[in-house]
């Protein structure tokens, strides 16, 4: 087991639904993590497909629990957003961006492969300082409250798994491939340095 | 948090320097008590303290603080690696004493403590080596503390090759940060800012005291030569290779002059990524791979790289609108201005760079991997393969290449092929066919091979002539080039599959020597014919694939040899791998062997069985690997084969058979066939149907199928087969899991039998059937043997054989009837369930019932239960009489005399039988059995038997078959029947005839007789016209015993005698008067009138003598008209009668000798009285009667009068009777 606990960061792309449900249960389990989103805004379902909710990164879930209520009640209560928005906000007080966030992980799970695609991007434009190892792991879960509780679990099993290995660098590869034969869906994964 | 509180505290006393020492040393003492965390949390304060706050106390709590470095916590160790480079950076002369403590820590077990000791060495490197540039003079510890970290990063280069994925990873990282380090920042370097005061070699003083320049460049090309062997190593983690990637590309950009060398490794990367990647692992390279090259793309120095990297990243999938987006725009100002015309130029076009090797050879000399020269070299020996094949890709080559490869394709395609493969969209343009060429001479120069390596290498000798250092490099390369494609080799064969050949000058012909890909001859035109031809040895060219039949016969020797070898390899004690050996030899291949093997076992069974045992397992464990898709065959056919030969075989004794059924893992059909064909066998059914039954207990999972086989065994025509089979079937009759089949089974079979043709089911499948045939004694039997061996352990199932039995056709029922006899006596009368048959008698099963009661009843007599329900059945159901028969001695004596009339008219065979029983005179046991009915008794009741109930023929029948027992019907016995009956009023009308019968049984009962006669006249016989007669007839044949009684009759009566015997008269007159006279004086004048008046015809007076006695009598006869006198002639007659009855008794035996006398007499008189009955005209009135009476009795009694003349035969016929019976 590694000497300190393992830093931990979940992204998907507006740090609502997949990263907040798997910092929920990652939380509860004790491990010492975050949740980040990638996109350039804050996306939430509206009344139509072609109309979401547009927020910007330093709204907090409050303030958009508080407009959606007041925009329709009943829309948002039967969608699940207002329960999810409501489970958020006891988590944190409002959604973050990644590449915003300068704090150092030793793992980083993406929940789609664009928002892995934005996170190799940032870590990789970022100019290397301590050459601090930090492995990326890309989850797909489709962004929908049932996927996303299940996707959780899943990545809360996977951190567990690391977080019991001797050494996690060293196992990491094969502890993977394990997981997506168990699992049965292919993992991304690389490694970058701060 | 704490932290920055005690920060807050001890803001205020800083003022004091003592504090803040004091405190460390409070920190420290703390320190070394508490556990791990709040130690860490202690010893960053002080560090904090010492280091930011106050740097002159690093030196005094230096020693305290690397102390620490020995902590058993890895964290602590950790945290002092962390101070080692915070103290170092902050007071550079502390290397000098901290450097050894790093190196002591890189050499830590725990791989954190020297992953972190790596990244620090990565900064202190740096450090170091700025420290001593900067430093005028270098003192001799700074020397040696260089040396050491020039050592220590030796031991991290090496560390690439650690067992552990991070440390290799960390050596990576630290490799490029010393590439980057060792080489010169140029104009054109992307610089990140917090870099840019790092040192690089361009900072070091070519002229430094202690420090080479050359040295460090050279070490510096060394690392980047490692980092590139490193990762075209063929089993590279794919962490790792993400690593390197990162790493190539950070050095392309910073130290552009490394470009063409990194965008080399890429290309050959992507044509040969390792095998060992997992799919999903591939996608994440390929994923990395393209974000880097874009990164290297985007550097302005790409210019001359576009077209490879471009393409590289086509191939990878992105669109070309992405790759021209990230293509920096041409840039003006270059640092190498001869190469800019011409590098613009093909920028633009886009085209590989394949002019550009002249400028390049000259040029980047000093980069390459092996030697500075090399990396020109490489590049430019792939810019001149490539230029070199493309002409000759025409399509014909092409095509030629791609069958040529076919044969060396793997069998499953590789998952690097997989994700990278992308279909071609540009075939056959120029373009793609220059990128088809580049991709083949990046091959190609990897595996040592084409023509531009081969320039190149000319090259560089002629350049090592003129340069003074040209020996050694020379030297140096030709080693390094040994070495380098053995590497690519080994690395490239799974993919590539190029080795070390050299194309010849016939560039087709070395086309067609060459491996898969599509390597073209580097048609060595100018330099081919001196390198020759060489040729790797390879056993498959020297060597003939051998034909089929060939290594058929060679197996099949091998196999043979090994097999009879037994007895050397018992001898050496090694028989079990030898066993082991041939099971699995003849299970992995088909053919002649197997049968060689089993052959052989078979022929000494007994000793080979291991062998045998051996084989059914592996063959067995064969099939199971196969799962599910496995067929049995193979199997099947060894146990067949072992079980059919253990069948054939004549005797043995050791249950080798058993065994092997029993320790088969599966019994197939034809297995089964087998042992149903051993069961077969008379001389081995015990053993077979043991193991049968063996096999249905222990196998539970198919014990039906087993047991159907001893089922079907139940009605085999071989009777020892039939019987062996019903014994155990019987007995597994009491297991539950088995019962319901067997009974099912048997009940079926049984069932058959309400068919009206047997079924075929019943002839063996090898019969020709005739679907018409119809049922035998035998095919019945066959369908009942289960079912009646099965019926005395379950009598309950008596009711379907009642039910079928109604069903079934006459012939079937006979059969049945005979069938059953065995097991109804063996369940015996008390079974309730048979009672439940009796007293519900199924309708069509009275037969069945009947035969069930006469079975039981034979030898036993009936229970009380069974006669109650016969009787039940009798009243209330189905008055049968017939059903009585068999329980008729449990019957009340009053039933079978009310039965008798019925019993009487039934075929004379049953009447037969039913006296037998009722008189006991069953054959055999039936003593134990009491009639009901004395023989006495039952006589009487015939004779009681009311003539409107049944006919007098069969009642003489009847009572002739009880004459015909004549050791029942003894002299006494008939004394007393006759005793009784005379006793009954009226009397019965066969009585004369018993009388007659008796004495003509018992010619001594004549006395007694006579007795009797002389009481019928006391009880007016002649009223009864029948009696009468036989009164008559009797008198006439006991003449002349008879005398005395007839001289009792009534004068009117004897008259009556007289006229239907006249010749009786004479005799008796004589008799008379052979009288003395005392004794005829006791004759009544009538009477003698009668005797002696023969001649008148005066019978008229005296006839109406009788008459009016009879009118006495309650007769209704016709004479009514005299009466009177009667009353007087009556007391006459009883006293006489009584007289008579008194000499009698003496007379009886001095009767005898008289015969003589009387049958004269008896003749006269028959002769007078024949003549008689003619005359007297005015008698027919009362003759009438009585003659046509007894006219139609005559001729009624033509039978009677047959048995009378067959009575002398009576016994013979009554033990006729009983044979047939």
């Amino acid at each position: 087991m590694p000497s300190h606990p393992l830093r931990v960061a979940v992204v998907c792309s507006s740090n609502q639904n997949r990263s907040m449900e798997a910092h929920n249960i990652l939380s509860k389990r004790g491990f010492d993590v975050r949740s980040f989103g990638t996109g350039s805004h804050v996306k939430l379902p509206g009344p139509a497909p072609d109309k979401p909710n547009v927020y910007d990164f330093k709204t907090t879930y409050e303030q958009m629990y508080n407009d959606l209520v007041r925009k329709d009640k009943e829309l948002y209560t039967q969608n699940g957003i207002l329960h999810m928005l409501d489970r958020n906000k006891r988590i944190k007080s409002k959604p973050e961006r990644f590449q915003s966030c300068k704090d150092k992980f030793d793992l980083v799970i993406t929940c789609e492969e664009r928002v892995y695609d934005q996170v190799l991007e940032d870590l990789n434009s970022r100019e290397q300082e301590t050459l601090q190892p930090v492995h990326v792991i890309n989850v797909d879960i489709q962004d929908n409250h049932e996927e996303a509780t299940l996707g959780a679990f899943l990545i809360c099993e996977l951190c567990q798994c690391i977080q019991h290995t001797d050494d996690m660098e060293n196992e990491i590869d094969e502890l993977l491939q394990e997981f997506e034969d168990k699992s049965n869906r292919p993992f991304l994964h690389t490694v970058c340095f701060y | 948090m704490d932290f920055e509180e005690e920060e807050e505290e001890t803001q205020p006393p800083q003022v004091i320097d003592m504090t803040t020492s004091e405190k460390v040393v409070d920190l420290l003492n703390q320190a070394a008590l508490i556990p791990t965390d709040e130690k860490l949390a202690v010893l960053k304060q002080v560090q904090e303290l010492i280091i930011n706050k106050d740097p002159s106390l690093l030196d005094n709590f230096l020693d305290e603080m690397i102390a620490f470095q020995t902590d058993k916590s890895i964290e602590v160790r950790k945290f002092v690696i962390g101070f080692i480079e915070e103290a170092c950076k902050r007071d550079n002369e502390l290397l000098l004493r901290l450097i050894a403590n790093l190196n002591m820590l890189l050499r830590d077990e725990s791989v954190n403590v020297v992953k972190k000791a790596i990244l620090t060495l990565t900064q202190l490197y740096k450090v170091t080596l700025q420290w001593l540039v900067r430093s005028k003079a270098v003192s001799d510890m700074q020397e040696a503390c260089w040396d050491m970290v020039t050592q220590m990063k030796g031991d991290v280069l090496a560390l690439l090759d650690s067992e552990n994925d991070g440390v290799r990873t960390h050596a990576i990282k630290f490799t490029e940060s010393l590439i980057i380090t060792l080489s010169p920042r140029t104009s054109d370097s992307d610089v990140p800012k917090r870099q840019e005061g790092d040192i690089s070699l361009d900072k070091v003083p070519k002229d430094h005291l202690y420090i080479r320049y050359d040295t460090l460049c050279e070490e510096g090309k060394t690392a980047l030569e490692k980092l590139l062997k490193f990762m075209v190593h063929p089993a590279i983690s794919s962490i790792n290779l993400t690593t390197a990637l990162g790493s190539l590309a950070t050095i392309a950009r910073q130290r552009p002059m490394f470009m063409s060398e990194v965008v080399q490794a890429y290309e050959t990367l992507h044509a040969n990524l390792p095998p060992t990647l997992a799919k999903s692992q591939v996608s994440s390279v390929r994923k990395n791979l393209k974000l880097h090259l874009v990164a290297v793309l985007k550097h302005p120095c790409s210019l001359e790289f576009q077209g490879q990297i471009s393409t590289l990243l086509l191939d990878l999938g992105m669109p070309q609108s992405e790759i021209t987006r990230s293509t920096p725009a041409p840039r003006e100002q270059r640092k190498r201005p001869r190469h800019e015309p011409y590098t613009e130029g093909k920028k633009i076009k886009i085209e590989p760079a394949l002019i550009e090797d002249d400028e390049d050879k000259e040029e980047p000399a000093p980069i390459t991997a092996p030697k500075p020269p090399a990396a020109p070299v490489a590049q430019s020996a792939i810019d001149l393969t490539a230029e070199f094949l493309h002409p000759l890709l025409t399509s014909e080559n092409v095509a030629n290449l791609v069958l040529i490869s076919m044969v060396y394709l793997p069998d499953v395609m590789p998952a690097s092929f997989q994700a990278t493969y992308t279909p071609v969209e540009s075939a056959g343009t120029d373009a793609q066919i220059k990128h088809l060429a580049r991709l083949m001479a990046t091959q190609m120069t990897a595996a040592g091979i084409g023509p531009g390596l081969e320039q190149c290498k000319a090259r560089e000798d002629e350049a090592g002539k003129e340069d003074g250092t040209g020996e050694d490099s020379g030297g140096k390369d030709l080693l390094i080039k040994r070495k380098l494609p053995a590497v690519m080799v080994g690395q490239a064969i799974s993919v590539v599959g190029g080795y070390a050949e050299k194309p010849t000058t016939d560039a087709p012909a070395a086309a067609v020597k060459r491996l898969p890909e599509p390597i073209l001859p580097s048609a060595q035109t100018k330099i081919a014919g001196a390198s020759g031809r060489k040729k790797v040895f390879r056993l498959a060219d020297v060597i003939q694939p051998l034909s089929d039949t060939q290594t058929e016969n060679l197996t099949s020797k091998a196999v043979n040899r090994i097999l009879h070898s037994e007895k050397a390899i018992a001898q050496s004690g090694m028989s079990h791998v030898r066993v082991k050996l041939l099971s699995r030899l003849v299970t992995q291949f088909e053919g002649m062997m197997k049968g060689d093997v089993l052959e052989f076992i078979l022929d000494d069974i007994r000793t080979r069985s291991d062998l045998a045992f051996s084989l059914l397992y592996q063959e067995y464990n064969t099939y199971l690997s196969q799962l599910p898709a496995g067929l049995l065959d193979s199997y099947d056919h060894c146990l067949y084969t072992l079980l059919s030969g253990l069948q054939e075989k004549p005797e043995q004794r050791d249950g080798l058979f058993t065994k092997l059924v029993l320790e088969a893992p599966i019994i197939t059909e034809s297995a089964l066939d087998v042992i149903r064909r051993y069961c077969e066998d008379e001389s081995r059914v015990y053993l077979g149907m043991t193991t049968l039954k063996e096999l249905i207990i222990k196998r539970p999972s198919r014990q039906f199928q087993y047991l159907h086989v001893l089922l079907d065994l139940s009605s085999h025509e071989k009777e020892k087969v039939r019987t062996t089979a019903l014994a155990f079937l019987k007995r597994m009759y009491e297991k539950d899991q088995l019962r319901d089949y067997i009974e099912k089974f048997a009940l079926n079979y049984m069932q058959l039998l309400v068919h009206p043709n047997p079924p075929s089911l019943l002839f063996g499948a090898d019969k020709d059937t005739e679907v018409a045939a119809p049922w035998t004694e035998e095919t019945v039997r066959q369908c009942l043997f289960l079912y009646l061996s099965l019926l005395p352990l379950n009598h309950r199932l008596v009711h379907e054989l009642a039910s079928v039995y109604t069903e079934a056709i006459a012939d079937i029922k006979r059969s049945v009837l005979r069938a059953i006899e065995q097991p109804i006596r063996g369940m015996g009368m008390n079974s309730p369930e048979l009672l439940l048959l009796v007293e519900n008698c199924p309708k069509g099963a009275e037969t069945l019932v009947t035969r069930c009661l006469h079975i039981l009843t034979d030898k036993v007599p009936p229970s009380p239960e069974l006669v109650e329900r016969v009787r039940d059945l009798y009243h209330k159901r189905v008055p049968d009489v017939r059903f009585l028969i068999p329980v008729i001695n449990g019957l009340e004596k009053n039933e079978v005399i009310q039965a008798l009339p019925k019993l009487i008219k039934l075929n004379p065979i049953v009447v037969k039988e039913v006296f037998n029983r009722l008189l006991g005179t069953q054959h055999g046991e039936g003593a134990s059995s009491v009639s009901p009915l004395t023989p006495g008794d039952l006589l009487i009741a015939l004779h009681n038997i009311d003539s409107t109930k049944c006919d007098m023929k069969s009642i003489i029948k009847a009572t002739n078959l009880c004459f015909g027992e004549k050791n029942v019907y003894t002299s006494e016995v008939l004394a007393v029947v006759m005793q009784q009956l005379m006793e009954q009023s009226p009397l019965p009308m066969l009585l004369m005839r018993t009388v007659i019968q008796s004495l003509t049984m018992y010619p001594r009962l004549g006395g007694f007789v006579m007795n009797i006669l002389s009481r019928l006249i006391v009880k007016q016989v002649w009223k009864y016209p029948k009696v009468w007669e036989g009164f008559v007839k009797c008198c006439q044949r006991t003449k002349p015993q008879s005398y005395s009684v007839l001289l009792q009759l009534p004068p009117a009566q004897l008259t009556s005698v007289f006229e239907r015997c006249p010749e009786m008269r004479e005799p008796l007159l004589q008799h008379v008067h052979s009288f003395t006279p005392h004794q005829q004086a006791h004759i009544p004048a009538s009477i003698m009138a009668v005797l002696e008046a023969n001649k008148k015809p005066e019978p008229k007076p005296v006839e109406p003598v009788p008459e009016k006695e009879a009118t006495t009598e309650p007769i209704p006869s016709p004479p009514a008209t005299e009466a009177r006198p009667t009353s007087a002639s009556e007391p006459e007659l009883q006293v006489e009668q009584s007289a008579i009855i008194k000499d009698e008794d003496e007379p009886m035996e001095p009767e005898q000798p008289v015969p003589g006398n009387l049958e004269e007499s008896v003749n006269s008189v028959l002769q007078d009285s024949t003549r008689e009955p003619d005359t007297p005209s005015p008698q027919p009135e009362p003759c009438d009667e009585p003659m046509e009476e007894f006219q139609p009795e005559a001729s009624d009694h033509h039978e009677p009068g047959k048995d009378d003349e067959a009575e002398p035969t009576g016994p013979e016929a009554g033990s006729g009777s009983e044979d047939a019976e």
